[in-house]
């Protein structure tokens, strides 16, 4: 039981750490990137040709900064001339974006499912009284409890953060009140898209390469947005958690049904508090 | 915003006043000017295409009649198409019932089930409607492919049918040169009565909710029940396309309810223009065409299409039916758009 949790924990942390990136980016642009999936997807090929050649390390590092100047790339060539627009167009656009992106990976690196080897640093297991469980596992949980208690602190702490959490409530206000939105987007929709990259760099080791693996978390990272209420931080942590608990039971006991168990849970939350868990 | 909608309210204003009859007998003249194409077409391939591009238009409709009416973007159609076929499949195995109840029952059951979940999806907000008509298709999806016992999972099912459906020989629905006809008629009919719709109450008064809602509510109306009924209608038109298809193809796999099928009915319907009636079915057609001919490049056919969505959702909004419209008025003489 205890593993089942832990597995939980480890799909709900990469859940966390794609869904506060849609999050970062609603709050600035107002918009849904429909092509989150297929950074995810990005980061993970990137991390795999970067593993092959410099190691995991330095292929997680190649995956956070190709995908953050993907990121300011697509801030400044889509969401910001776009901005005047109905969300709805954005949503278009990043759903093309999603088909190039999957075309194109699947030209470079082919069809086939590829695998990540688990760098051997990571490798093996720990002892948890009478059962083991994989450190790479345990080294997921701690990239997510990472990622959110520095967001956290640099969303309470700094200049920048009070910034984005001001521009998340009001992004016009916050602009009138002096705040160069525009430039605080690059570097949020940067840092969403470095986080997308993150998540399916660490992701690899426990998943097989497709051009399509970015559909299905993207799906779940939606049903935990939201879940949560679109634009919460706070909610984005605890869906993920939830959802990452409730997909990992639900495939382990009630394989059947499991894609059908994250739905239910938001359903139910969508009839209750129709904004989501934390209302923003 | 206020743009884009100021031009798609004087798009769809100004032909409107006009069209009052032009537009059923423009309707009734191409309805029977396709329904004898097959009688001049000797090319089995092109009426293969004809047929399959005729389904799709009845799918992307469905798409295109929820944008129109409730604003609404789906990414999960593929739901009420691929969940009919598969009714139809399934049912059609049991043979408990005729399969002129397993037909009616394909259509009204998605129907009943989009109106009821439409109660929940019709709470939140639009880009978060687009997100979980994305969520709850895949997860339908999901379910099939792991269900083995229920559906035969990823190999699909045969569709059992008998040898007469509404006294129609069965052949009529598996024959390209006659299903074409069907579909065709289908797709016709149903068009007629989104336009008889569409200027009925329930159609002015969805698009009033969907220019303010918080207004139309003050004004008294319950704003929540035309939208669903708007989403049930949609779900029906897109089963309706299920059933022809699980008729035509004699065999449905997850296939049918994946995201993609979604997500290419939907440029169907962008590409067509949703603002129009007819425009996501001219969008179908142009669609199965583009793929046809691009060839020995349908390897990149993903990439392509998104392309194509990218370039039309930025350069021409109103799709190509709304640029027709435009430049009819504009030949006509009529105000510039």
């Amino acid at each position: 039981m205890l593993i089942q949790i832990l597995n939980g924990l480890v799909y709900g942390g990469l859940l966390y750490i794609l869904s506060v990136g849609l999050v970062l980016i609603f709050g600035l642009r107002r918009v849904v990137n429909f092509a989150h999936g297929a950074l995810f997807m990005v980061g993970a090929y990137i991390g795999y040709a970067a593993n092959m050649v410099l190691g995991f390390w330095a292929a997680v590092a190649c995956s956070i900064l190709v995908l953050s100047v993907l990121g300011v790339a697509l801030d400044r060539l889509v969401f910001r001339p776009l901005q005047k627009e109905e969300p709805m167009v954005t949503v278009l656009v990043t759903f093309g974006i999603l088909l190039v992106l999957e075309d194109v990976v699947r030209t470079i690196w082919g069809r086939d499912l590829l695998s990540f080897p688990t760098p051997v640093a990571l490798s093996g297991t720990v002892a948890l009284g009478d059962t083991s469980f994989p450190v790479y596992r345990l080294f997921v949980v701690a990239v997510a409890v990472l990622v959110a208690a520095g967001l956290s602190l640099w969303l309470k702490t700094s200049r920048a953060g009070l910034y984005v959490r001001a521009s998340s409530v009001d992004p016009l206000t916050t602009g009138m009140q002096g705040v160069d939105t525009e430039r605080l987007s690059a570097l949020v929709v940067g840092m969403g898209s470095a986080l997308a990259g993150l998540s399916g760099v660490v992701a690899a080791p426990l998943l097989a390469l497709s051009p399509s693996m970015g559909s299905s978390i993207l799906i779940e990272s939606f049903i935990v947005v939201v879940t949560g209420g679109l634009g919460s931080f706070t909610g984005a942590f605890v869906a993920a958690l939830v959802i990452g608990q409730l997909h990992n039971l639900g495939v382990v006991y009630l394989p059947h049904i499991a894609s059908m168990i994250p739905l239910i849970l938001m359903v139910a939350v969508l009839i209750w508090r129709p904004n989501g868990i934390v209302r923003t | 915003m206020s743009e884009t909608s100021n031009l798609s309210a004087a798009l769809a204003e100004a032909p409107m006043a006009r069209r009052g009859i032009a537009f059923p007998v423009t309707l009734a003249l191409v309805a029977v000017a396709g329904a004898l194409v097959p009688g001049h077409i000797g090319s089995a391939l092109l009426l293969t295409l004809l047929t399959q591009a005729t389904i799709g238009a009845v799918l992307a409709t469905s798409v295109g009649i929820l944008i129109r009416q409730n604003g609404l973007v789906s990414f999960g159609h593929a739901a009420f198409f691929g969940g009919a076929a598969y009714i139809v499949a399934l049912a059609a195995q049991s043979g408990i019932v005729s399969a002129e109840v397993v037909v009616v029952a394909a259509v009204l059951v998605p129907v009943v089930v989009a109106f009821a979940v439409a109660f929940v999806m019709l709470r939140v907000s639009g880009v978060a409607f687009s997100m979980l008509t994305l969520a709850v298709a895949e997860a339908l999806h999901e379910l099939m492919m792991r269900w083995r016992e229920l559906a035969n999972g990823e190999d699909g099912l045969p569709v059992r049918l008998p040898s007469t459906l509404f006294g129609l020989p069965i052949a009529t629905f598996q024959r390209p040169e006659t299903m074409f006809v069907v579909c065709w008629i289908v797709l016709m009919a149903l068009i007629a009565v989104l336009w008889v719709l569409s200027r009925s109450h329930l159609g002015t008064l969805t698009l009033a909710i969907q220019d303010n809602e918080e207004r139309a509510r003050f004004i008294g109306y319950e704003t929540l029940v035309p939208r669903a009924i708007v989403f049930a209608l949609s779900a029906g038109i897109a089963a309706m396309g299920g059933v022809l298809f699980a008729l035509y193809n004699g065999f449905v796999t997850p296939d049918v309810l994946h995201w993609s099928l979604s997500g290419e009915a939907l440029v169907m319907a962008i590409i067509g223009g949703a603002r129009t009636l007819w425009g996501p079915a001219l969008g179908a057609v142009v669609f199965f065409f583009l793929r046809d001919a691009a060839g020995s490049y349908t390897e990149h056919w993903q990439a392509l299409i998104g392309i194509v969505l990218i370039t039309v959702t930025v350069a021409l909004p109103m799709g190509l039916s709304g640029a027709i419209v435009l430049l009819a008025s504009r030949i006509k003489g009529g105000r510039n758009g």
